[in-house]
């Protein structure tokens, strides 16, 4: 259905797309994933012509809609899109925001459009809404009507750009659960998307963007699970592994906290193991090595399994062979003792952070 | 309306006080020449008048203010100048209408006045400096010039005689005057007479031309003949050398005494006196002579040029600023360019420079003139107003817009466009107040709106008081009104309070069933 051959977007200091190739089949649900600043927005925004390519060709079907005498009114007919930042139209209600394209361009009567106006706002859930004003609604009501409006145009494609980015963590959800139904509808689509437990679950085809190319691409399960180059396994590593460096005393303890609370809601875990966690890191890692050290250098891994529902707790630390289990303070040492599970120390002074501690939290 | 109100009674209080205070203020009072020619003396004299040079030789020390009569008479009964020169004739006629606080001295200047009719140089009557002196002794000879003279300036027998109409004219003639010169060329009603008047008159019978009147201040007339945008000037207009030079002169129609008015410390501070003073000044400033009919002649051109200038310029502006809308580099520059040039400097330097320079020889009328100087200055606030708005809409919306397939054009005359202008309606708004109290300086290019108007009855009735007040109150009323105008068009644009946008006209909103 899109073709894309050799593109490349240049600006005066960055080149985010070096050289893209790819096909989209029809039916095809893709998600964009990748580190920030590797061109997954730049990608979607020069397949929509938001974006000027510097080279390259993006074909849809049969037409190449770089060339030159393309009618990109037509193009975009057919190829709908949906914003992080939601732009509904300010000045229309929203009932008048997913009927006013209808009218406008593709020349529905009025009473047509309303009617389908109703019928995408109902499977958004928002029918009751149809009246309101775009300002009146939540982020997640905004983006279920944008949602709406690209639907009514009943465009062959959908790309959204990161479409759940711009909400509150409550509001992500309802969003979330639309685009769910719209890929398992059969509908085209390409998403770029930071939340991966979702890409792999509303997804065909991945492709993993890094260095301005599409670096790996594959079913979800080959690319998160069983990734084949370097780079993409380390980025799916660091979704589900939670690693912190410390080496100050005086660092960011709060900071550290929200890590792992962002942690364990990206990866549901419960909130009685997320207290435990907490109460981990807090006795082993603040009291027992950080505070307990002149220069603290201490790297820490979390790692959720979700099969197991346990958390696979490392911290490696620099200084001379010290055991927190046996040295560390003692009533810090028997409240961790108390939510943890198999302890192990290990020290290996070939290394730079000879001491390493491992635990296991249930 | 109750605010409004309140704001007029205000104004009311504001200005009765001062003047209930000054009239009440006397000190040292001149009595003679020789007081006048200490330093430091304030006189006024008209601008670049005989006075003035008669002023310089007598009365060396003397500071120099320049002033014209009817604002001249209030200002030294106010002791703001201490004696004013003039033409003899004419401060007779002021003070004889009951001017107070002012008095005639004796004494007048040593030298007198010469008068004569100024010559265009640039017009296109041929020989025309020949015909007019030719004129002149031939109405000399027959005795009309002195029995004009006699009935104007002597008898004040302000009656102007009946003129055939001019079947088959030869040529047009276009005499520029001043209108605020009594007993020479002044409006009785809303008709201008007076000796000069009848002179032109004359004058167009003798030439067999059509004959036109255009009205012009002292300081702007000089201009006018030498651009070629009249014929010849009659307006009591001296000679000295310095007009000398920019125009010639026929020969002297008469010569003039310079007279002197000073303060005379007379005035009746009770408030029995002030209340008659107040009522025979609305006497004469609305009614006698139906004067009112000239205020709405002024309400009637000032709203003229108010109207057209702001739906010229509202559309003109937003034309320009299509072509400039995509970035055009050139269309970019020009309009720039063009916008620091016309904001950039005094509106009434632009109008002057319109009328003087660029469409001196075009014969325009100075309404056009000033709809045009107008439009330009309202055109650049529009352009900077729509720049304004669109740029207050978020860049999203062109960007939703385009990938739903509308086109350029469509994206913003149906979405940027309906929320741009909420932002900037108000503003809008305030540029049509603005405009409105901006063309009270139209009176520079020969235009008679409402400000010209006080002007011509203030020469009438030496009077500052009602006429300033009633243009207040009118400029007040005409601010409001347009003020509504736009409030109605304010609910059109705010889409808030217009409720739909208009896609839904029509529409069974049945989403129950």
């Amino acid at each position: 259905m899109i073709r894309i051959e050799n593109l490349r977007k240049e600006y005066p200091n960055v080149v985010p797309l070096k050289n893209v190739n790819a096909t989209i089949n029809d039916g095809d649900v893709i998600a964009v994933i990748g580190p920030s600043g590797t061109g997954k927005s730049t990608l979607i925004r020069c397949i929509n012509l938001l974006e000027k390519p510097t080279s390259g060709k993006v074909w849809l079907d049969e037409t190449e809609i770089t060339g030159p005498g393309c009618k990109i009114e037509e193009v975009h007919k057919k190829m709908g899109m949906v914003f992080q930042s939601f732009n509904l139209f300010g000045h229309m209600t929203v009932v008048e925001n997913v009927m006013a394209p209808t009218m406008d361009l593709l020349g529905k009567p009025a009473q047509e459009a309303y009617d389908n106006a109703m019928d995408r706002l109902r499977e958004v859930g928002l029918s009751d809404k149809a009246l309101s004003w775009p300002d009146e609604l939540s982020g997640g009501q905004k983006q279920r009507v944008a949602i709406a409006r690209t639907l009514a145009m009943n465009p062959d494609i959908i790309l959204l750009d990161e479409p759940t980015s711009a909400l509150d963590p409550t509001m992500v959800g309802e969003v979330k659960s639309v685009i769910k139904e719209l890929a398992e509808s059969g509908k085209t689509m390409m998403i770029v998307t930071h939340e991966m437990s979702f890409a792999k679950s509303i997804s065909n085809r991945v492709f993993y963007m890094d260095e301005g190319e599409i670096y790996e691409e594959g079913t979800p399960e080959e690319v998160f699970d069983n990734p084949k180059k370097e780079k993409t396994r380390r980025f799916v590593r660091r979704l589900k592994v939670l690693e912190i460096g410390i080496n100050r005393r005086d660092y960011d303890y709060l900071g550290t906290h929200r890590l792992i609370e962002d942690y364990a809601q990206k990866n549901q875990i419960s909130v009685a193991l997320t207290k435990k966690i907490h109460r981990a890191y807090e006795e082993a890692v603040h009291q027992s090595i950080v505070c307990a050290m002149e220069k603290p250098d201490v790297h820490l891994s979390i790692e959720y399994s979700q099969e197991k529902d346990e958390v696979e707790f490392v911290a490696d630390y620099s200084g001379e062979e010290m055991n927190i289990f046996i040295d560390g303070d003692s009533i810090s040492i028997s409240i961790l003792r108390s939510v943890v599970l198999g302890e192990k120390y290990i020290w290996d002074d070939t290394k730079e952070r000879g001491n390493r501690v491992e635990f296991c939290i249930k | 309306m109750r605010k409004i109100l309140g704001y007029i009674l205000l104004m009311f209080i504001l200005v009765l006080m001062p003047v209930h205070a000054v009239y009440a203020y006397d000190t040292g009072l001149i009595t003679s020449k020789d007081q006048l020619k200490s330093p430091g003396v304030k006189i006024g004299v008209g601008v670049g008048s005989s006075s003035m040079l008669l002023v310089e030789k007598e009365f060396p020390n003397a500071e120099l203010v320049y002033i014209e009569l009817n604002e001249a008479l209030p200002a030294l009964a106010q002791g703001k100048i201490d004696a004013f020169v003039y033409d003899y004739r004419q401060l007779q006629i002021a003070l004889a209408t009951g001017v107070e606080g002012v008095k005639l001295l004796d004494e007048t200047m040593d030298e007198e006045v010469h008068i004569a009719v100024g010559l265009s140089p640039a017009t296109e009557i041929d020989g025309l400096k020949e015909k007019i002196d030719t004129f002149i002794d031939v109405i000399r000879a027959d005795g009309t010039l002195d029995d004009m003279y006699d009935r104007w300036v002597i008898k004040n027998d302000f009656e102007i005689p009946d003129f055939p109409e001019i079947k088959n004219p030869k040529m047009k003639l276009i005499v520029g005057t001043s209108g605020i010169a009594t007993p020479y060329s002044f409006y009785q009603g809303d008709e201008l007479c007076g000796y000069d008047i009848e002179l032109a008159e004359r004058f167009a019978q003798y030439l067999d031309a059509d004959l036109e009147f255009k009205v012009y201040d002292y300081g702007a007339i000089i201009n006018a003949a030498a651009s070629g945008d009249v014929d010849c000037i009659m307006a009591n207009l001296n000679v000295t050398p310095e007009r000398a030079q920019a125009l010639p002169f026929s020969q002297d129609l008469y010569t003039e005494k310079a007279g002197i008015v000073v303060r005379s410390g007379v005035s009746d501070s009770s408030i029995g006196a002030f209340f008659n003073r107040v009522v025979t000044s609305f006497e004469k400033t609305f009614i006698r002579e139906n004067r009112w009919t000239l205020f709405v002649r002024g309400v009637i051109t000032t709203i003229i040029i108010t109207v057209s200038s702001v739906i010229l310029g509202t559309v003109s502006g937003f034309f320009v600023y299509l072509l400039c809308r995509k970035g055009n580099k050139v269309a970019n520059s020009i309009t720039n360019g063009a916008m620091r040039l016309i904001q950039g400097m005094p509106v009434v330097v632009l109008l002057m420079i319109l009328y003087y320079i660029i469409f001196a020889g075009l014969h325009i009328n100075g309404i056009i003139v000033s709809v045009i100087g107008f439009t330009l200055t309202f055109a650049a606030a529009v352009i900077g107003l729509l720049r304004i708005g669109v740029g207050a809409v978020d860049n999203g919306q062109y960007e939703a817009a385009y990938s739903l397939g509308y086109s350029d054009h469509k994206i913003f005359f149906k979405i940027i466009l309906p929320q741009a202008l909420p932002h900037v309606i108000g503003a809008y708004k305030g540029e049509i107040v603005g405009l409105i109290k901006a063309t009270a300086i139209v009176g520079y290019i020969a235009v008679q709106d409402l400000t010209k108007i006080g002007d011509i009855i203030r020469s009438r009735t030496y009077d500052a008081f009602f006429p300033l007040i009633a243009i207040a109150i009118i400029y007040f009323g005409l601010e409001a009104l347009l003020g509504a105008v736009i409030d109605k068009m304010e609910i059109n644009i705010d889409f808030k309070k217009k409720g739909q946008s208009g896609y839904l006209k029509g529409v069974k909103l049945n989403d129950k069933n």
